[in-house]
Order: structure tokens, then sequence, then C-alpha cells
């Protein structure tokens, strides 16, 4: 009994204290929403009492799931928005991944020039808000029967655009595989690089043709690769919101998650929960499937390449008439988006695309209920709503940085250290949690969880630190990977020669293990600034006029019909997002492909 | 008084994997002592016991007069209370800092005077020669540059025991010989005792003046390391140690002989033969001589590899269904194929009964088969 307590005194390291704080924080903001979700389809809700006789609010019922599952309309509210979101997700991710795998081949395996230019180039279509294809394309291609006015591309053919092409399915796809192609070219492109030459050169010598070697040695390599990518887009396309929300909404096409919005904003929580446990599912699903498919083979992409870089596939003549298609594909992906925005800006009259109808009114004019749409708002960057809202985005983006990084290198540290115990396992599958949580469901939780105060903690209904703490869950996994990855590859000599010369846990933190990675851990947190800079549908259900954020503003404006205020506050948030990039990579060596990768 | 002694020290993890296994231990002060084994063996967690980085889960640890660990008391000192320096096997240079921030860290977190790091970095930056390498970063040095570095770290904190874990392992084998040379002058220098961990039997044999040999966790031998090679306490500790390995030829006690292969010899007085049983003989590759002409006591063998190294000849020879390995710098010089003589010619007798330990006899006898 007294070694026993001793053993416990003396197990009383700064990691095992750490880990059991995190699990029950993590606990409480992670599993607690996870079963309230669950607990919430069973319920009956103030307005749902009229639809099950003889019910009163509270009660327990399964009539959500049976009205959900098995009623008339079953299939208009939940199974034909399930099937589109997946014809969504593998539409988008096939597509995303044959866009990326190319990009990867091309800039890594052969002689095309412009490399530099492509590879650095690639990336920004993540980096901007996946929802900016969606508003440029609606800018473009919008037709009057739906969209009111006609957009650009009718407006210089004079070729009314058909609704399926302009509006639904089709365009979702498109925009989104353009917006995730980059996850592709950067996982296939790193397997890639990262292949031994000597598998290749070795297969060369018993007379393998360029083909056999690209078709029998190197797709198998890159086999891991390939399919993580397609999994990660894969569940991307699951939860995704704003891109089926503009494209969408105007010709009522749901999905799960624009559903259970439409459901949590329409009273009705037990069967939007249920959307949401549908998407919970799928995601553990994909989560599965990744583990049984590459679980055991992901190892194959980390063989060291020892041997002399491969020789590179030539392109012939055909080198540079590929290289100028690729760069022109990259560009039309940012600029022709960009620039479909900023026209809408500057255009009085939206739909007449001509010199005299030019005008700044929409930037910086004053209110007017006359001139242009007569909306009677002043310009952008006069109104002050809007730039509050912007204001607020971007303290929300600094904060929740800041606080995901902190947490990511000490769950990371916790993680990394206590491995093979169940706390360290416990902890990994926990922060990972809020990655399969479909967003506008965890806000909505997150809602229903801190708008009255609960022990300790006060009402934070309406408050600026509501949102801090929901972006800070979500955004977890990824600190968390980022975290962990760069504590792993410290190893613990480098702190345990700290501790011998008796260093304190602080001061081993502060000199050793956060100098040592500081690109790294600057990486982890960029993503969830860029993140919450264009964060809607967690966020949605908890803005309050007070705190109003870039993005959720832009949607109000939207649902108006207001777009040349959506075009240019988007074209402003992607201003501040490649600009804090490029910065971020100046100064501090940052790199986004490092935060990503999960 | 000896420098660190090990009490019934165990490390379990899990409840099934006994890391090391009731190790008991006195390392003499001022001794350059070698943990020795393959890998797996336990070697390292047990030094990273005395250096306080793991916690034994049974026994006590002392270090010079004070108690380092010890469950009952509900104490285990830390790492930096220890008086020891531990050199790591991947040197744990940090990377973000010069070679002097690296070496002055220590004497920085224990708030010395400005002044007198710069003094002491100075004096140990001389003793290394590293004194040149003091602006650069750790990425920009050779291995052997790094592993100086890495000892100067140490040194400078002045400890009265020295870890070393596996130091050469990471070293090309030339810059391992003259290292092995360099760590024994600064033994000698310092008058540290020194701990030392290697699965490198010869870093072992040449540089301790004792040696643990270790194998699934428990404690084979401690031994001066010659002693242990001579007279192995069993089975394990004969064949770990000798390059090649030793020859075991099986065989049995009948009569006060020793039977093994077509070898007859006499069991020395005072040599118990333990229980009855097959037993095996232990012959090192120069304890045998292959001659071209019979003699009293030689068997008939046959070459079957012939491998000469410039200063030694390497025979392997067939006798009755095992293959034995001889070295020999002497004339004849064989052929494969050659049916020739095999003589066995003793410095120590190593006998093992069934169990794999070496049969006991007094000291008087040891060395005189």
């Amino acid at each position: 009994m007294l070694t026993a307590y001793n053993r416990f005194r003396l197990g009383l390291t700064p990691q095992r204290i750490l880990s059991v704080v995190f699990i029950v924080v993590l606990g409480y903001l992670v599993i607690v929403p996870l079963f309230m979700m669950l607990r919430e389809t069973f319920i009956v809700h103030p307005l749902e009492r009229f639809q099950i006789p003889g019910s009163k609010v509270g009660d327990l019922t399964t009539a959500h799931w049976t009205r959900t599952l098995f009623s008339e309309n079953a299939y208009a509210f939940f199974y034909r928005p399930l099937l589109n979101t997946l014809k969504i997700a593998f539409g988008m991710s096939f597509l995303a991944l044959a866009i990326g795998a190319l990009l990867a081949w091309l800039v890594v395996r052969t002689d095309m020039p412009m490399k530099n230019l492509i590879a650095n180039s690639a990336i920004i279509p993540y980096i901007m808000p996946s929802w900016t294809l969606s508003l440029a394309w609606i800018s473009i291609f919008k037709n009057q029967r739906i969209g009111g006015d006609k957009g650009i591309f009718s407006a210089l053919t004079g070729i009314e655009t058909a609704d399926w092409f302009a509006y639904g399915m089709f365009p979702i796809i498109i925009t989104l595989s353009l917006h995730y192609f980059p996850f592709g070219f950067m996982l296939i492109g790193g397997a890639l690089r990262n292949i031994d030459a000597q598998l290749e050169e070795s297969a060369e010598l018993l007379g393998a043709s360029r083909t056999t070697i690209l078709r029998r040695i190197v797709m198998p390599l890159a086999l891991p690769a390939i399919f993580s990518t397609f999994l990660l887009t894969f569940s991307r396309g699951l939860g995704t919101f704003g891109t089926p929300a503009f494209l969408g909404g105007p010709v009522r096409e749901f999905v799960l998650s624009t559903s259970l919005y439409a459901n949590l904003i329409g009273q009705r929580p037990g069967i939007g929960y249920i959307a949401a446990v549908a998407m919970i599912l799928l995601g553990i699903l994909v989560l599965y499937m990744d583990h049984k498919i590459i679980g055991t083979r992901r190892s194959f992409v980390t063989i060291s390449g020892k041997g002399a870089r491969a020789g590179l596939v030539g392109l012939g003549r055909w080198r540079w008439p590929v290289a100028i298609g690729v760069v022109a594909f990259i560009l039309g992906c940012i600029a022709v988006p960009i620039f479909a925005l900023a026209i809408d800006t500057v255009m009085l009259r939206p739909g007449v695309y001509s010199w005299d109808n030019f005008t700044w009114h929409y930037w910086v004019g004053d209110a007017s209920l006359t001139v242009g749409l007569g909306t009677g708002e002043p310009g952008i960057l006069m109104n002050s709503q809007l730039m509050a809202a912007l204001g607020n985005t971007m303290k929300l983006a600094v904060v929740v940085a800041v606080i995901t990084g902190i947490l990511g290198v000490l769950v990371g540290y916790a993680i990394v250290r206590m491995r093979g115990s169940w706390i360290s396992q416990a902890l990994d599958q926990m922060s990972f949690l809020p990655y399969l949580m479909p967003s506008i469901a965890l806000g909505a939780i997150f809602l229903a969880m801190f708008a009255v105060p609960r022990g300790p903690i006060p009402s934070l209904h309406g408050s600026f630190w509501l949102l801090v703490i929901v972006c800070t869950v979500s955004y977890l996994p990824y600190a968390v990977k980022a975290g962990v990855s760069a504590i792993r590859q410290i190893g613990p000599e480098l702190e345990e020669a700290a501790l011998m010369a008796g260093a304190s846990w602080w001061t081993r933190m502060r000199r050793v293990l956060i100098p040592v990675q500081k690109s790294t851990y600057f990486s982890g947190m960029l993503l969830p600034f860029i993140s919450v800079t264009r964060e809607l549908s967690l966020v949605i259900l908890l803005v309050t006029p007070a705190t109003q954020l870039a993005t959720t503003i832009t949607l109000r404006y939207t649902d108006r019909g207001w777009y040349p205020y959506t075009n240019g506050m988007v074209l402003l948030l992607i201003i501040i997002v490649i600009t804090s990039t490029v910065v971020s990579r100046r100064l501090m060596g940052t790199n986004i492909a490092k935060g990503l990768g999960g | 008084m000896p420098a660190i002694v090990l009490e019934g020290v165990s490390r379990l993890y899990g409840s099934k994997v006994r890391a090391v296994d009731d190790l008991s231990l006195e390392i003499p002060d001022g001794s350059f002592t070698t943990l020795l084994g393959p890998s797996g063996c336990g070697k390292t967690t047990t030094l990273r016991m005395i250096a306080g980085l793991d916690s034994p889960t049974f026994g006590t640890i002392r270090i010079g007069d004070k108690v380092a660990f010890s469950l009952e008391e509900a104490k285990s000192l830390p790492p930096s209370k220890r008086g020891l320096g531990l050199v790591f096997q991947s040197y744990a240079l940090w990377p973000h800092l010069t070679v002097a921030k690296n070496i002055a860290f220590g004497l920085e977190v224990q708030k010395v005077g400005k002044a007198e790091i710069a003094k002491r970095l100075e004096q140990v930056a001389t003793a290394l020669q590293i004194n040149t390498l003091l602006d650069r970063y750790t990425s920009e040095l050779s291995g052997g540059q790094q592993q100086r570095v890495a000892i100067a770290r140490v040194l400078v904190m002045e400890p009265s025991v020295l870890l070393l874990d596996e130091p050469l392992s990471n070293l090309d084998a030339t810059l391992r010989m003259d290292m092995r040379a360099e760590l024994k002058r600064l033994h000698s220098e310092t008058g540290a005792t020194i701990i030392y961990v290697t699965h490198d039997q010869l870093e072992a044999l040449t540089m301790s003046t004792h040696l643990a040999l270790l194998q699934n966790g428990a404690l084979q031998q401690f031994a001066p390391p010659l002693e242990v090679y001579a007279h192995p306490a069993n089975e394990f500790a004969a064949d770990f140690l000798g390059n090649p390995r030793i020859n075991l030829i099986e065989g049995r006690i009948e009569g006060g002989h020793i039977l093994c292969g077509g070898f007859n010899l006499t069991l020395p007085a005072g040599m118990d033969p333990g229980a009855p049983g097959a037993v095996k003989l232990g012959l090192r590759a120069e304890e045998m001589r292959l001659h071209r002409q019979a003699g009293p006591g030689m068997v008939r063998v046959r070459v079957t590899s012939v491998l000469p190294t410039g200063s030694d000849w390497y025979y392997q020879v067939r006798m009755n269904h095992q293959t034995l390995t001889i070295r020999q710098n002497a004339t004849p010089h064989l052929s494969e194929g050659d049916e020739v003589f095999l003589e066995a010619c003793l410095d120590s007798l190593k006998v093992f009964g069934a169990s794999g330990k070496a049969l006991a006899m007094s000291a008087s006898v040891g060395d005189s088969a």
C-alpha cells in the first residue's frame, strides 16, 4: 500500500500531470458535445411537440429517427441530401486527386520548366476560402432565371447558362475540386520525392521501360499517399458547407450539412442532429477505411532516398506547352475568381459590364437608397458594421492561432512523451474527434452548452470567448497534429540532456523544445489563423450583432442578393490570407504544408 | 567507498517485460566500468536509471553517500542533483544553439556567473581541442567533433561520474579507434568514474577496468574484462566475448577425462565435474594449432576454408559434424581440402555443464590446464 502510494508520488512527472489536465478539459469540450448531439436526436424540442402527438418538451422519443429514416418525406429530408453529399464527396475527391496527382508528377518527375513558380502557386487555391470559387462561379455563370441578373459569361456571349451548369451539383463538384487539388499535389508530391531512386534504378537495370517503372514501381509505392489524399479530400467533402450553401441553395439542392443548418434554423434540431450523426458516422467510416487500407502500408513512402535523384522524364517538345498549360490552369484557379469578384464590386448596376457602369460606390460610397442596388448601406471601406466584423475576424484569428498553437505543443508533448500508455492514446483520439464533427453541429452544441451558466463557467452567449472556444476545439486536430510531429522530431534526448543539466520543465520548454522547432509551431498556428478568417459554418449560429465576423456578415449580404458587398469582403479576406501566408513564410519560415497532412 | 551501488534493481514494463531483473552491482570509485550485452539486454535502461531519467520498479540506487532512488523512502533525486554527466548515443546536441551555448547551457541554468562560465568553457574547450568550433552550430560539425562537444558539455559541469551511452556507435571505424584511446586518456586524466554502455565487446575489452555483462536484464558476470575473457562464468559470457566467436565442442566427462570431439583432456584436480550429462568445451580460435604431422592428443581434421587477413590466417576446419575456427599467425600455410592435425593448447580450461554454467574449480588450478 505504502509502496503503491510512493510509486504514485514518484510518478508525478510534468507530462503525466499535463495529460490528466488535458484529458479532463478535452473530455468536457469534446466528449460531452458528442453525447449531447446524440441525445438531441432522442428528445422532443419546443416546436417539435406539435408534430409528435401527446408529447411534452424534453420527452424521450424515437420519432425523429423514424421520421428521418422511414416516413414518406424521408427521401427529401434525409436520403437525397445524403446521396448528394456522397456524390459531391466522391466526385470532387476523384477530380481533385486526378488534378493534384498529375501536377505532382509533372513537378517532381518531369523536366517541365517553371517548377518553382508552379509549386509555390499551386498551394494558393487551398489558402483562399473554399467558397471564393463558388461566389466567382455565380458571378460568372449565373443566369437571369434564378440569379436575377446576368453573369459575366452571359453578358459577354449572350448565351444564357443552363440551370444545371450555373447551380447545383455540377458547379459544386468543380469548384470544390479546384479548391482541394493542392492536397493531392502536396501529399503525392512528397511521396514521389521520397521514393528511393535506387528502387527505380534497379528496375531500369532489369530492363523495365519508363512506363513499366511508373506503373509497377512508382504507382504502388505512391499508393498509400494517393489513398490518404483521397480519403482526406473525401472527408472534407462530407462536411463542406459554404459551397453547397451558395451554389446549391438557389436551386434548393441540399447536402447533409446544409440540411442540418436549415433544420437548426427552422427549429427542428431533432432531425437536424440526425444529419450530424450521419456525417460523423460517415467520417468514422472513412477513418476506418484509412486504417484498414493504408494503416500498415503508410511506411512505404518514408524510405529515405540515399541514391541519386531518379532521372526525370523528358517531355521533349511538349515541355513548354505543358508548363504554360499548367501555369494557366493554376492562375485560372486564382486570378479568374479574384478578377470576377473584383469586377462585380465595381459595376454599379449588376449584370451590366460596360465602362460607363464603372463605380467605386460599393467600396467608398455613402449610404444611398437610390444609387445602384439602393441598399442604404455605405461602401465597404466606409461601412462601420463590415469593418467591425473584419476587425472581429482578425482578433479572433490571432487569439485562436496563439491558443491552438500553445495547446498543440502541450498536448503534442503529452502525447509523444506518454507514448505507449492509454493516456497518450486517449489524448490522441480525443483531440482528433472534432475533426469528425460537422462544424455546424459543433457550433450548435456549444451554443447549447454555454448559453447558460454551468458550474464555474458563466454564460458565454454572444461573447467573443465562446467563438474562441469553439474555434479552438474545432482546429485542435490540426494543432495537435503539428505539435505531435514537431515534438516527435525532437527526440527525447534533447530534452533529457537539458534535464541532466538541471533545467526545470519550464526552462526545457522555453529554451529547448520550443526554439528547436520554431517554424513548425508557427506553421501549426498559420493553419488555424487562415481557417478562422474564412470560417463560416462553425460560427454561423454563434455570432450576435456584436460579434459578427467578416464571413457571417457576408452571408447575410448574400441572402439579400447584395453581391458587390459580399464579393468585396471576400476579396479583402483573400488579400489578408495571402499576405499573412507570404509574410509568415518570409519571417518565420513557416510552411503551410507542414500544418496540413491530416 | 564504491561510486555507485545498485541493490536488487528491477525495471518492469507492464507486468510481463523485465528490462532489468534484480540487478545488484557495486561500481568501484574511479573505475571504467562497461555495461556490455546484446541489444535489449537492459544496459541502457540501467544507465538511465542511474542517471535518473528512468525509475526502477523495485530496488535501491546509491550514488556516493547519497540515496539516489528508494521506493521505500519515496525518494528519487532529480538527475541534476546526482552529480552525474550523461553523454547520449545521439549526442543530443541542441541544434538551435552554438557549440559555446551548448556547453554553457548547464552552467547558465545553474545561475553560474558569466566570468566563471567563460573560464570553465575555455578550460574544457582547450582540453578537448574544440576552441576553434565554439561559434559554430552543431549541424556544421563532423561526427567526431560533435562527440567532443557532447563530452565537453558534460565535463564542464565537473561530474563525479561520467555516463556514456554507446558514444562511439555513430563514428566510422578509424575515428572509433582514436576515440577509444582518447576516452581512456580522459579517464586517467580526470580520475572520474566512468560507466560506459556498449554492445561492442572489443570496446569493452580495450577500455574498461571492469565489465558487467548483461543478458535479458540479468547480470551474467562482473569482473575485469580479461578475467571474463579467460574465465567466462557461463556459455553466454564465453560466446559473447572474443572475435571470432569461441568454438564450443560438445562432449561428455568420463572417469576424470573430458571427451569432446576427438579431444581427450584430463579433468584437473579440484574441478567439480557437475551433474553427469553433456558438457561443452570452449576453445578460442587462438587456443588451437594446426599441424601437418600427427602428434599426441591431436585430432585429424579437414580444412574447409582459408581466410588470410594479412597478419593472421583464419582457418575453418571440419571436426566430426562441427565447424571450428582457428587463428594462426605462423606456418604451415594450408589450403582448402588439406587433411591436417588439430592440437588444443589451452590458455585456460573452459568447460560448461548442461545448464550452461562453467564448471567450478579452485583458483589455484585455474590457469594450469
